[in-house]
């Protein structure tokens, strides 16, 4: 089984997505972070604005190569700019 | 040192327990409160907030570190509220304490001010149209009441 990783959505990512999480298969080889980014971002136009501005976290770690290849069970977090306080 | 991410109201009374000691000269505390906004939709009646909380509260207590060290702190606290916030909530309670106020000062403004740049927290607003009022059909007959036209 080649397994899955879980996008996190926040704030304004998980209003263009009506979500806060989305499960995605992994393909047999694989995949890159910025392969899966720009899968979803296909598959919900109204996240790509939210996803160009947005930080991306691999299991709680900030992740700015798109290149990184991602394992089954991952978690990718989605950080659009903070509005907290 | 305390940093939380909470779903329970926030006390300042107990924000104020935390950070006040004998050696403690001055203590300044900040509360953020759910304001009631205008936007597209309508006033902002409530904000939901949200949060990454692993890498939140890991942000929350890599700030307080960091402040406490730059004004020799006595005592700091980061308190954000999440969930479904009315207008008037207070969302937010930072504080620190210091031998003397000017540090306590600039050190709580520094906390706020980078917890809302730093810390993975996101606030969504909840907003309603004011109800309009409907105006009454025909012909109004001579000058309303409380018209104040001049000519």
């Amino acid at each position: 089984m080649p397994g899955s990783v879980r996008l996190l959505l926040f704030g304004p990512a998980r209003e263009a997505v009506g979500r806060a999480a989305l499960d995605r298969p992994l393909a047999a080889e694989g995949a890159t972070l910025g392969e899966l980014v720009d899968a979803v971002a296909e598959e919900f136009l109204a996240l790509r604005p939210v996803l160009q501005a947005s930080r991306l976290a691999v299991n709680g770690r900030y992740a700015s190569d798109r290149r990184l290849r991602l394992a089954p069970g991952d978690e990718i977090a989605v950080h659009p700019p903070y509005s907290g306080g | 040192m305390s940093v939380a991410l909470v779903r329970r109201p926030l006390s300042i009374a107990r924000a104020y327990e935390e950070l006040q000691r004998p050696e403690s000269g001055g203590v300044a505390v900040f509360v953020g409160t759910v304001r009631p906004d205008r936007t597209r939709r309508g006033r902002v009646v409530a904000l939901e907030y949200d949060a990454h909380v692993p890498m939140a509260l890991a942000a929350l207590e890599a700030l307080e570190r960091r402040v406490v060290r730059r004004y020799r702190l006595t005592g700091a606290v980061a308190w954000h509220r999440l969930g479904v916030l009315p207008v008037g909530t207070a969302a937010v309670i930072v504080g620190a304490a210091a031998p003397h106020r000017a540090a306590a000062l600039r050190a709580c403004a520094g906390l706020i001010e980078e917890l809302k740049r730093e810390v993975p927290i996101w606030k969504t607003d909840r907003a309603r149209r004011a109800r309009r009022r409907r105006r009454p059909t025909g012909r109004p007959r001579g000058r309303a009441a409380g018209s104040r036209r001049a000519r």
